[in-house]
């Protein structure tokens, strides 16, 4: 029961950082009908841009302002690049992101090395006796929890929140919502669709550069860091739904337990650690049998 | 689909296919005696085996993908179905590579097939991400099962390919006096696959199989009111896509004489995908271009010295590819195929076109004075530029 617990846990951790990404992925998605290849390689990009300026800076003044620049270099991406592609057919996009992806991959080692280098977790902050983030483990009675799985459930459903509340109850939320449902008719009601879009770029890339900073604490920093997490978020996406954020949360962390139960209870000889890939990967073949655009996904109609 | 009028693209193809397999090297190679690849050092002569191994998958990918419009993100897993196959059969039962490689396309093919089952479910960037769940998966099977696979130490076949390449190299020496060492033969099969591969491509996309692929990409319901079977026909592409894919498995296996796990990795499906893009989609000409652009682009920076005194050449090769795939894909949108039709057929055309208007502009010049400007329309330019690419899409 209590190694139940704790890969429930474990699993609800590391899904939040595939639900985070996912989520990245999505938002692109639904106002682009993008699937952006290199979402990863953006969220290491700007990890690893945060782990320079943490040489210079404390942790809550970098965060900021990686979250800052890695909105920057989305929204660039998005005007420069992107836009040049827009109205392409779907699968161009999609090399044009693995373009960007060769591209982010190949600086980065070239600029940063391919030794892996270890990336704090958050520090931690001391409210009225009660700590917040920082390291060491957490016992809630019938299991113990590391704090930086916790602070990753914090954060991931702090975004989560703070994205409805953007979306939901802010001008630019909503000129948003209407380019994603409908690019035409938003342009003839005077919303600037072109600037959603780098917005939607920006926005998401900040979402990832959280995931990649969050992550990177876990398994080192290294440029083939995120390409693991990458198919994890995919595979989250489009169990979830591909143009629906609170699918793409619940798909990470479907896919975070799947993973880690897998892992451990099915029998070694045939299954077993080594397979818990294969095995969550075809639980989402499954799933997408009976439910072929996720489980939270709209059914788009098409007329003839 | 060929129109009248156009000329025949077979021809082309199988020119540029030859140009390519025999030529690509010329710029880049600074030894020139003798016959291509002849006068080819080793590695040269590596690459342009593996451009014709590419090229089988690409061909098998965009009928899939570029005729009947299925994305697929898994092709690396038929590879490595072909791939194992040709080196079990070697290496722990003795059989001859030709057989091995035609099993293993047979048998890719059956997977193919029974994966075009459910993928009948599934469309657009859905069939991609499930299809990448193969390619993931692939190499952690082939980790799992060191029964039949040998694990992850992978399997080396090169003793036996060595071994039955030079009974072909002593036979033709022997009996036609054709001196050629075993990387070369090997590249010569290579060819041969790929070129008997490129003419099953062309008559596949001619018949009425490949018409009835094209329906289903372009209207799903429009072809099922015409009397096609769109499961028919899907897991069919399927299943061809695949046995090309094996069968480059095995070509692969015999070129580089070495599979394991990690030779199969998701990068590599994904490369194929790029490949069939970066070529032109639902262009035979463009699948073999893709594959040769694969392997010749990431080499440029190092041959050419890129950006000159900066000092960071071959560092920096696959961000230099990772440009270069961006700027095909907003420059040329319909490939490197598309280019070169626009590139041989537009051209005759406007030089027609702009003799003609220059005619029509100076008959009208003599027949009454100066006429406004602007009249003589630029119309007709645009249009025979769009035409091709179109057609074929």
């Amino acid at each position: 029961m209590e190694e139940f617990l704790q890969q429930m846990v474990t699993g609800l951790a590391t899904g939040s950082v595939y639900g985070l990404l996912a989520l990245a992925i999505v938002l692109i998605y639904r106002s682009t009908s993008v699937l952006n290849f290199a979402q990863g390689e953006m969220a290491m990009f700007t990890t690893f841009a945060a782990w320079t300026m943490l040489h210079w800076g404390h942790y809550w003044i970098v965060f900021p302002l990686v979250l800052l620049m890695a909105a920057a270099i989305g929204g660039f991406i998005e005007l420069v690049i992107i836009r040049r592609v827009e109205g392409a057919p779907i699968l161009n996009i999609i090399i044009v992101t693995l373009g960007l992806f060769a591209i982010l991959n190949n600086v980065a080692t070239w600029r940063w090395g391919g030794i892996p280098k270890g990336f704090p977790a958050p520090p931690e902050i001391q409210v009225t006796g009660v700590k917040f983030f920082g390291e060491g483990a957490l016992d809630i009675g019938p299991t113990v929890v590391s704090y930086h799985d916790l602070t990753i459930l914090v954060f991931a459903v702090g975004i989560m929140a703070a994205l409805y509340l953007f979306f939901q109850y802010t001008p630019l939320g909503l000129a948003m919502r209407a380019t994603a449902q409908n690019p035409i008719a938003s342009r003839l009601m005077g919303i600037r669709v072109g600037r959603m879009l780098a917005v939607g770029w920006a926005l998401s890339a900040a979402v990832g550069a959280v995931a990649g900073m969050l992550i990177a604490h876990l398994i080192l920093l290294q440029p083939p860091m995120m390409m693991g997490v990458l198919l994890y978020a995919f595979a989250a996406a489009v169990l979830g739904g591909l143009d629906s954020p609170v699918g793409a949360i619940v798909g990470g962390l479907i896919i975070g337990i799947t993973e880690n139960l897998v892992g451990t209870y099915t029998p070694q000889d045939i299954l077993g650690p080594d397979m818990k890939l294969t095995v969550t990967l075809i639980i989402i073949v499954l799933v997408l049998l009976v439910r072929p655009t996720g489980i939270f996904g709209r059914r788009t109609l098409r007329r003839v | 689909m060929r129109r009248p009028g156009r000329p025949s693209t077979s021809k082309l193809v199988v020119f540029a296919v030859l140009a390519f397999f025999l030529l690509w090297w010329v710029p880049f190679s600074h030894v020139l005696p003798g016959w291509v690849p002849l006068g080819l050092g080793t590695y040269r002569t590596y690459q342009a085996s593996m451009i014709a191994m590419w090229a089988i998958v690409a061909l098998g990918l965009n009928i899939l993908t570029g005729y009947n419009g299925q994305i697929s993100l898994g092709h690396g897993a038929f590879v490595a179905v072909g791939g194992y196959t040709a080196a079990i059969l070697m290496v722990d039962y003795g059989w001859p590579f030709p057989l091995t490689i035609i099993l293993g396309g047979i048998i890719a093919g059956t997977l193919g097939f029974l994966i075009g089952i459910p993928a009948l479910r599934l469309t657009g960037p859905y069939l991609a991400i499930a299809t990448l769940g193969l390619a993931l998966a692939t190499p952690q099977i082939l980790k799992k099962y060191d029964g039949l696979t040998h694990g992850t130490q992978g399997i080396n076949v090169r003793t036996e390919v060595r071994e039955q390449v030079d009974v072909l190299a002593d036979f033709m020496d022997d009996v036609f006096g054709i001196h050629l060492n075993n990387d070369q033969w090997i590249y010569f099969l290579a060819l041969f696959i790929a070129l008997l591969m490129t003419v099953l491509a062309l008559n596949i996309v001619r018949s009425r199989i490949g018409r009835a692929f094209v329906a289903i990409r372009d209207s799903e319901i429009a072809a099922q009111a015409m009397g096609i079977s769109v499961p028919r026909y899907k897991t069919m592409a399927f299943a061809i896509s695949a046995f090309y894919g094996g069968i480059a498995g095995g070509t692969y296996a015999q070129v580089v004489g070495y599979v394991s796990p990690e030779s199969f990795n998701f990068l590599l499906s994904i490369n194929f995908l790029t490949t069939i893009v970066v070529g032109g989609l639902a262009s035979i000409l463009g699948s073999v271009l893709g594959a040769a652009g694969l392997i010749v682009v990431p080499e440029l920076p190092g041959l050419v010295g890129f950006i000159p005194g900066a000092g960071m050449p071959a560092e920096l090769s696959w961000a230099f590819y990772g440009a270069a795939l961006i700027l095909v894909m907003i420059f040329a949108p319909y490939g490197l195929a598309g280019l070169f039709h626009r590139l041989i057929r537009v051209r005759p055309a406007k030089v027609l076109e702009s003799l003609s208007t220059a005619y029509s502009r100076s008959a009208e010049a003599i027949r009454r004075p100066p006429a406004s400007p602007g009249q003589t329309g630029a119309g007709p330019e645009d249009r025979s530029s769009e035409n091709h690419p179109d057609a074929e899409r």
